[in-house]
Formats: structure tokens, C-alpha cells, sequence
């Protein structure tokens, strides 16, 4: 089983999620009551009028904290196949200690990547 | 004539059967969840809700502990109103409870439920389609790419929490989102990093793999302590739950991404968190509790079943270290306080993320020279341990967000200055103050 076939089930089973998914909210909108009012369809802010918008600038740490994880997400994404057939090498041949350093080296790159934003205050909240 | 593989009717036929044993577990969970934590807290809990529907004749089906209420939340959420305020925007709104509900529920088709089990005779479906005999597994999704499947769906979680957040145009929602958001995809490296520990170890991406490895080696929290402890924390920290519920803290946020949210779209969000934890259960019971298997180093169960009795039996061994994972994770949720959210992310980016890198590197060079048995891994996270806490007075110390001393406050008196913490007074000394006299 390692042709793309056996990824077919994979589109039944969507298929039966979003069809939940869905069926459930329009069965509810369907069922329920409908009552609309000026008041009821204000934002909620613990009771008080709502004060300006939620549409506004928000801390740059968390655009940070995106990119951070993008680099690291990539990484480990690379680190798979790897993981997958690092260990069925012969340990005795060459090729296996070349296969260890290379993927060391490129952990390596990720530490530097981790020091150069750690020295920029990318993983401080305060 | 359409020939097929026996593993696609499997397949669906697994997942259909295990999505309505996950739905009707997450509705329980949610009764279990309450009574839990109404033990904890010294109450009763939902104790009042039967099967008797208000008739007089159902009269013996009335109390049952509380057992008809999971239904009862279900109708309500049916028929109460599903409202939309006038300031969010629309198409979002809808799609975001439909964006978490659906990765949540295909992410455990990869989970091989009942292990191998061999098809005898072709199948015929009225004539039309052929499904062939063979070895099947039984799972929803029988992949190559595996895990890497099931480590995809589950970040696609965090897009509904992202749009719910964004699309309610609410301080709290968004605020909310915004946390949840950082908080997913920090803990999402922790969580691949530990689990590419478990990789190195069996060599394959495959979960009926990883289950042959833990039968023949023994189970890899075993081996594997330090992974197991940071997959758990990530798992945790993926499916919003405590100590790491920052998104929906009511304290500060009220409800988090899903305060404006009203009825069956509520309702599923809260499935999506619940089934969520299932999946992730699963995920770690496949990853270091070895599966179907019974007993840690003792083969109990074969590999291949040829009748349809083992597969049920491996599925509810399964299931059963599932639930047990799931009610130790309400445990924890009513035992630990929330953490602060600069103190998750910290933990995060500083300690959980290295710590794990260095697992990764010391698994590998383990696996290189071949010491990857249970004793020398052992050995490894202990040494490991031991080193960690020989270098963690080191390390410099974080001075941000540190209690300050209140100079002059009776917690961190000036030099030469009385702490008084106890009053002084002879009437506020005694046990009832009111009885006597209010001084003139």
C-alpha cells in the first residue's frame, strides 16, 4: 500500500466531517428562534458600550513569534524523511556517520538561529 | 466490475464506526469533566437529568446520576438561538466552528485501532465492486506518510481559532485568538521535536510500525521519559487545556475566540476541543504506550487477528488508555492554576524548545551507535537530567516580570521597621468584635 491509492478513504472521510460540520449549523439555523435587535447585536464588552473597534494594531511580538516558528517548523519538516531512514543504515558503513554530521550541521544552523533571536529579545515577554 | 483492496471498505467502515464512538465519548467527556471536577471541589454535580423526558411512565428511567444529560445539552444547543451580532463579519464567522470542527475530527483516521487483521474471502457489494482479501489494518487512513498526516490535521486546528478570533470583532475574541494562535504553534515544535525522538528510535513513519517496535522492545516511555514528559506538556498546550488555557482564561478574556459565539456553533467548538484531546491521547498512547498492547515487555495479544473478535478487543484496550489519558487530563485541569501567558510562551521558546532539540541530538547519536535498548536510554535521560540541573544555577537569570519588593509593605519591611500583621486593637482580638461595644 504505497501508491496513492490508498489515500482515497481520505476523501470519504472529509467528506462525512464537513458534512457534519455543516449539516450542524444549518440545522440549528434552521430550528432556532430568530430575533434581532439593536441592542442584542452590539459587541460585548462585559456590559459596557463598546468603545472603538477590535480592528487595531496589536503587539509586534506575536509577527515575531510567527516567523520564529516558521523557520523552526520548516526545519523539523526537513528532519523527517531523515528520522525515517537514518536508522536502518548500516552503522559500520561510512554513509551513516556522513548522514549523522550532515543533519548536525544543519541542527546547527537552527541553534544559531535560536542564539541570534534569543540575543534579540525575540523569546522575552515582559 | 470495480476491483478495490479490501482496505478501503475498512477503512470507511473503521472511521464511520469510531467518529460516532468519538462524538458519544466527547459528549460523556463533557458529563465526566463536570462530575470530576464537582468531586474535586466537594459538590455533587449534575446529578438531576435522566431518560424519562418528562413522562410519567418513564418514571424509573428519572435521576440515573445525571447520565441524560449530555442528550439534554445537545437539544438545547439545537434549539436555542444561533445568533450572529451585526459588527462581525459574516462568512468568517461561519466557517471558523467548521475551520477547528473538521482537522478535529479527521485527525485520528491514522490511529491503528485494532492492528493488523486478515480478510479471508473477497467481498462483493452488490455485484458492482469486488473488495479483494488480504492483510488489512484497522484504521480510517492506512498512509505511508503516517504520522506526518496526523502532526498536519492537527495544526490545521489553529485557522478556526485564528478566524474566530479575527472574524467576531471583539477585544476579547481577539485577544483571544491572537494568544491561542502563539501559544498552538509555539508548542508545535516542542511537540514534532519529541515526537521525532520516537522516529529515530523505529525507523519508520508508519503507526502499525511504531506499535511492532514497542511489542518487540518495550514500551518507549520507558526509553524515551523526557520526550514523553515534553509531548504530554505540548499536547496539553495544543488542545487549550490547563495549565495552558490562555485563549479562553474567563478571568481576563471572558470567553476567549468563542465569546460572541452562540448555540451549534458554540457547540462546536467545544467538540473540537474535547475530540481534540482524544486525538491526542491517541497520539500519545500510539507514540509511547505501545498501542493495543497490553502490558509493557509481554507480548499478550498476536500481531495479525484472522477473526473479527481481536480487532474489538485491541480497539477497547485502546480506547481504554485513551480515556484514562483523557480523565488524567481533567485531573490536572482542576488541580493546577493557569499559567500566565508570558510565562507559557517562555517556557516555551527557553526551555521545553532547546531541551528538546538536545533529545533529538542525543537520540540520534544514541541510535548511531546503536546503544537505542531500553538501558542505555535510560541511562542517556538520566545523565541528561543530571547535567540539566548541574547547569541550570548558571544560566543567567530572566529579571523580567518579577515580584518587587514594596518597600515599607509588611512582606518586605525597611531596615529597623515593626511588622505589625496582626491587629492590635482588644476588641478586634476577640472572636466576635460585633458583641461588644463599638468604641466612641
Amino acid at each position: 500500500m504505497t501508491d496513492l491509492a490508498s489515500y482515497a478513504p481520505l476523501a470519504i472521510i472529509l467528506l462525512m466531517a464537513i458534512t457534519f460540520a455543516v449539516a450542524n449549523v444549518v440545522l440549528t439555523l434552521l430550528i432556532g428562534p430568530r430575533r434581532r435587535g439593536k441592542i442584542k447585536g452590539m459587541t460585548y464588552e462585559s456590559g459596557m458600550n463598546p468603545i472603538g473597534t477590535a480592528r487595531k494594531r496589536f503587539n509586534v511580538r506575536f509577527y515575531l513569534i510567527a516567523m520564529v516558528f516558521l523557520v523552526f517548523d520548516v526545519e523539523i519538516i526537513f528532519l523527517y524523511p531523515w528520522a525515517a531512514t537514518f536508522p536502518n543504515l548500516d552503522p559500520s558503513s561510512p554513509d551513516a556517520l556522513v548522514w549523522l554530521f550532515r543533519i548536525l550541521f544543519f541542527l546547527l544552523t537552527t541553534v544559531v538561529a535560536y542564539l541570534y533571536g534569543f540575543r534579540k529579545g525575540v523569546f522575552r515577554f515582559d | 466490475m470495480l476491483t478495490l483492496p479490501a482496505q478501503t471498505l475498512v477503512s470507511i467502515v473503521t472511521f464511520a464506526v469510531v467518529v460516532h464512538v468519538v462524538l458519544l465519548t466527547v459528549a460523556y467527556l463533557i458529563y465526566v469533566e463536570r462530575k470530576v471536577s464537582a468531586y474535586i471541589q466537594d459538590r455533587i454535580g449534575p446529578n438531576r437529568v435522566g431518560f424519562d423526558f418528562g413522562l410519567p411512565f418513564l418514571k424509573p428511567l428519572r435521576g440515573m446520576w445525571g447520565l441524560g444529560q449530555p442528550l439534554a445539552d445537545g437539544l438545547k444547543f439545537l434549539l436555542k438561538e444561533d445568533y450572529a451580532p451585526d459588527h462581525v463579519d459574516k462568512g468568517l464567522f461561519t466557517l471558523a466552528p467548521i475551520a477547528i470542527i473538521v482537522p478535529a475530527l479527521i485527525g485520528f483516521a491514522i490511529i491503528p485501532w485494532g492492528g493488523t487483521w486478515v480478510i479471508e474471502h473477497d467481498i462483493s457489494l452488490l455485484g458492482l465492486v469486488t473488495f479483494e482479501a488480504g492483510p488489512v489494518v484497522v484504521a480510517g487512513l492506512h498512509v505511508d506518510a503516517g504520522i506526518i498526516y496526523l502532526l498536519g490535521v492537527a495544526s490545521l486546528g489553529v485557522y478556526g481559532v485564528t478566524l474566530g478570533g479575527w472574524a467576531s470583532n471583539n477585544k476579547y475574541s481577539f485577544l483571544g485568538g491572537l494568544r491561542c494562535t502563539a501559544q498552538m504553534i509555539s508548542y508545535e515544535i516542542p511537540l514534532g521535536l519529541s515526537l521525532l525522538a520516537v522516529l529515530l528510535m523505529v525507523g519508520s513513519l508508519l503507526p502499525t510500525e511504531i506499535i511492532a517496535y514497542q511489542r518487540e522492545h518495550g514500551w518507549l516511555i520507558f526509553s524515551q521519559p523526557l520526550a514523553a514528559i515534553i509531548f504530554f506538556l505540548a499536547i496539553l498546550a495544543e488542545a487549550n487545556r490547563t495549565p495552558f488555557d490562555n485563549a479562553e482564561a474567563e478571568q481576563e478574556l471572558v470567553g476567549g475566540y468563542h465569546t460572541e459565539y452562540s448555540s451549534m456553533r458554540f457547540a462546536l467548538f467545544f467538540l473540537a476541543e474535547y475530540s481534540h484531546m482524544i486525538t491526542s491521547s491517541a497520539f500519545f498512547a500510539l507514540l509511547f504506550l505501545g498501542g493495543w498492547s497490553v502490558i509493557p515487555f509481554m507480548n499478550l495479544l498476536p500481531d495479525v487477528a484472522a477473526g473479527p473478535l481481536l480487532p474489538l478487543v485491541k480497539f477497547a484496550i485502546y480506547f481504554g488508555k485513551v480515556l484514562t489519558l483523557v480523565v488524567f487530563m481533567i485531573v490536572i485541569r482542576w488541580t493546577i492554576p493557569r499559567l500566565r501567558f508570558d510565562q507559557v510562551m517562555m517556557m516555551a521558546w527557553q526551555a521545553v524548545i532547546p531541551l528538546s532539540l538536545i533529545i533529538v541530538v542525543l537520540t540520534s547519536v544514541m541510535v548511531y551507535l546503536r546503544l537505542d535498548s531500553l538501558g542505555p536510554m535510560l541511562i542517556a535521560n538520566g545523565v541528561l537530567v543530571a547535567l540539566l540541573m548541574a547547569v541550570y544555577p548558571l544560566l543567567p537569570k530572566i529579571q523580567t516580570n518579577r515580584k518587587v519588593p514594596l518597600y515599607g509593605s509588611r512582606f518586605s519591611p525597611m531596615a529597623g521597621e515593626v511588622v505589625q500583621t496582626a491587629p492590635t486593637e482588644p476588641a478586634a482580638r476577640e472572636d466576635h468584635p460585633m458583641r461588644t461595644a463599638a468604641p466612641a
